[in-house]
């Protein structure tokens, strides 16, 4: 591209400056001498970000009003009519919505362990532990794997008389039903979860450490520090940018992409124990016929990532300024 | 520079806009000629019933010889989700492929009553109840779909049981679970409530056998006493069979579709409450048991005075819609659909109970024909008459009875007050 006066581009300008062509003239001369290149200059930023702008617009912001504006009207024989906050109503009176949002907050709860063990397992890896080479490749192998691939090997390995429970009869303890008990399937299905995604976190934390003073390790070292106080008193105050990015992400991450394995392990059960907003609207769009019902839950579930959005915003904004 | 990329900036911003209105809808708007009928449904891709559509196209054909018929097979997961969408936009299919009982009731304001195009059929085809609603047919039935009790002959004959003669009354049954479990250590009841579907299949295969006939009728028509005891005794029996160790382990997380199949056909349990059609019916057990081997057996009674009938209902059938530009056109189409020699080939092709109770069975499976023989006999089932939101409510509360964390009464009281507002 910065090659622009290859002689084919040359000979068409020249072709169009015979035929008097305007819109040319900016590029010829020096741009700003006559009132037409310079609203030429002025109008190139608008047509520029056009395309972004219009495909936002379009495919974004639209279905979103249309979104919202659905969540105001009725479903079935009140179909198409304003029926006001009623769908919110609902919502807030349906047990099973209630049970999406706490989990969302458990999901919260969670965080720090989704983020603690690609932190832990990274710190190992740069800390050069035996086999680190192996364990790098190992860890990150389950991120490039579908949810729905990750959820069908753990149907199995959690099943009642599956392989998990065949080997905690051997050492003695009771069998569990991971995925059919409705206290821990949620723990269970977010366990997953975190296996499956943690290997990103993990090449984030390696490139954070990759920005580590290693004269700060060293004196560290040289001090007599041990292990523990290495991590808390210099890996983790040096990484906190770092940490910062990881944790947005991997909340984003939990609220968002879980449906797959929601879908394929449990379904939304046992007793609709695994429900998160996002499978909430796709029962009741696809499978009850709310479309609007499922237009104000999908509502509520911006606002959530909105907040979370704003959250990441403040948070990377801060981490910036530290620089 | 800037002059050379606003071009192509500006095509492909053309191509975005123009792209993004065209690139959606992947089916035909169904015709500027009339002369063109798309058809929607989820089977059509599937090999065991291609012979049947050949036979549906080729007597259609015979009657309108000028007019394309094109079969549209979508994904199944997202079939009623496609259908409402494309309904919505004025781009539906003139022809579609519904599941009865729910699933079409709550749609019929797009379909067209369908009565006096199928006036001839009638009589011959069964099932019609599941596509109609308030006294009017949005479709004609193409399977039924039911549950009957199957059970493993070659389990009961090791335990020394009778195949040929099962079990009549609860007593029975349960005794002989007991026998069963002693001889060949297999569980009574293979059962997936995984999804919330066990229950139903529970409810409708083992109801008969509960209700009386007058509570039966007064269920299908609407007038459903929940706090009668013997509606409460179904969801009691429920807990009851799990908490005597006659299901199969850790039900709540065994998927019906099919890991409790999958149960029944390797013996690891001596009953199932299946279906009639499409999957976990006669054919695919008779696979793995030999057909021989499995048995249909009526309700076990459990309270005197009930009367076990095999419950079923039109499983699938074609609709039309309410847009469709040549009416007549469409119905005849469905009702080639629905003629005996498409549906023949639908029997022999992928297994199913038939809507047609005209077609010759008795050189199939003892199963078969103990199953067709109990059609005419046979009522709608129960959990089919609540509506979906019912039945969603149903599948939750029936993992805390299995688990314990729910009553009887409270799970009865919440479907009374579910299933008074739907």
């Amino acid at each position: 591209m910065p090659i622009g006066g290859s002689s084919p581009a040359v000979g068409s300008a020249e072709a169009e400056r015979a035929t008097g062509t305007e819109i040319e003239r900016p590029v010829r001369g020096l741009p700003g001498k006559t009132s037409r290149g310079v609203r030429a200059e002025r109008l190139a930023p608008f047509v520029l970000v056009a395309p972004a702008v219009l495909i936002i617009v379009a495919l974004r912001l639209w279905p979103l009003l249309l979104g919202v504006n659905f969540s105001f009207t009725g479903d079935g024989e009140r179909n198409g009519t304003a029926v006001g906050f009623d769908n919110y109503a609902e919502l807030l009176g349906d047990p099973l919505f209630r049970t999406a949002l706490g989990n969302v907050g458990w999901l919260v709860v969670l965080l720090p362990v989704a983020v603690a063990i690609p932190g832990l397992l990274a710190t190992f890896i740069y800390l050069r532990v035996p086999g680190h080479r192996v364990f790098r490749g190992v860890y990150f192998f389950p991120a490039v794997l579908s949810p729905v691939i990750v959820g069908a090997i753990f149907n199995l390995m959690l099943g009642y008389d599956g392989p998990l429970n065949t080997a905690l009869a051997a050492i003695g303890l009771g069998p569990v039903d991971w995925l059919g008990d409705a206290d821990i399937a949620m723990f269970t299905v977010t366990g997953v979860h975190i296996w499956a995604t943690f290997g990103m976190a993990l090449v984030v934390f390696l490139a954070g450490f990759s920005t580590l003073d290693t004269a700060l390790l060293d004196a560290a070292r040289m001090d007599g520090a041990s292990l523990p106080r290495i991590i808390w008193h210099v890996i983790i105050p040096s990484l906190s940018r770092t940490l910062q990015f990881v944790f947005v992400t991997t909340m984003i991450g939990m609220l968002t992409s879980m449906f797959g394995l929601l879908y394929v392990m449990t379904s939304g059960g046992p007793e609709g124990s695994t429900y998160l907003p996002e499978f909430y609207v796709w029962i009741q769009q696809g499978q009850m016929n709310r479309p609007a019902l499922a237009s104000a839950a999908s509502t509520v579930l911006f606002l959530i990532m909105l907040v979370v959005g704003i959250l990441q915003v403040s948070v990377l904004r801060r981490a910036g300024s530290e620089d | 520079m800037k002059q050379r990329t606003l071009w192509p900036v500006i095509l492909i911003t053309g191509l975005a806009v123009t792209a993004c209105g065209s690139a959606a809808p992947t089916q035909s708007s169904s015709g500027d000629s009339s002369s063109k009928i798309v058809v929607w449904d989820w089977k059509s891709g599937e090999p065991g019933v291609a012979s049947y559509i050949e036979k549906a196209k080729a007597d259609f054909a015979t009657k309108h010889p000028d007019v394309t018929v094109e079969f549209v097979a979508q994904p199944f997961d997202q079939y009623y989700t496609l259908l409402g969408a494309a309904t919505q936009s004025g781009k539906g299919p003139d022809v579609m492929l519904f599941n009865g009982g729910g699933q079409i009731r709550d749609r019929v304001n797009d379909l067209l009553p369908l009565d006096p195009y199928v006036a001839e059929d009638k009589q011959r085809l069964a099932g019609w109840d599941a596509f109609s609603k308030d006294g009017k047919i949005y479709a004609a039935p193409v399977t039924l779909q039911g549950h009957p009790i199957y059970y493993n002959k070659s389990i009961y004959q090791k335990a020394g049981l009778d195949p040929a003669n099962p079990p009549k009354t609860w007593d029975e049954f349960a005794a002989g679970c007991a026998t069963i479990k002693k001889a060949t250590g297999a569980k009574c009841f293979a059962l997936g409530n995984k999804e919330g579907f066990g229950i139903q299949f529970f409810m409708s295969g083992l109801g008969p056998g509960i209700l009386t006939p007058e509570e039966y009728d007064a269920w299908i028509a609407g007038k459903r006493d929940w706090t009668s005891p013997h509606v409460k005794q179904i969801f009691s029996l429920w807990k009851k069979v799990n908490d005597d160790g006659l299901n199969n382990d850790g039900a709540n997380s065994t998927a019906l579709f099919n890991d409790a199949f999958a149960i029944f056909n390797t013996g690891k349990a001596a009953t199932i409450i299946g279906l009639m059609s499409d999957v976990g019916h006669w054919k695919d057990f008779g696979e793995f048991l030999g057909a021989d081997n499995v048995g249909v057996m009526a309700a076990p009674v459990v309270t005197s005075g009930a009367t076990p009938v095999l419950p079923y209902d039109g499983g699938i059938g074609y609709g039309v819609a309410k847009s469709a530009k040549d009416p007549q056109l469409a119905a005849d189409l469905v009702r080639s659909l629905t003629s005996t020699g498409a549906l023949s080939a639908f029997y022999a092709g992928a297994g199913a109970i038939t809507s047609d109770t005209t077609i010759e069975v008795s050189q199939g499976a003892p199963a078969v024909a103990a199953i067709v023989s109990r059609i005419k006999g046979g009522k709608p089932a129960l959990h089919v008459a609540l509506s979906s939101k019912t039945l969603d409510l149903m599948g939750r509360l029936s993992q805390k009875l299995l688990s314990g964390s729910a009553s009887v009464d409270d799970v009865v009281e919440q479907l009374a007050a579910s299933d008074k507002v739907s």
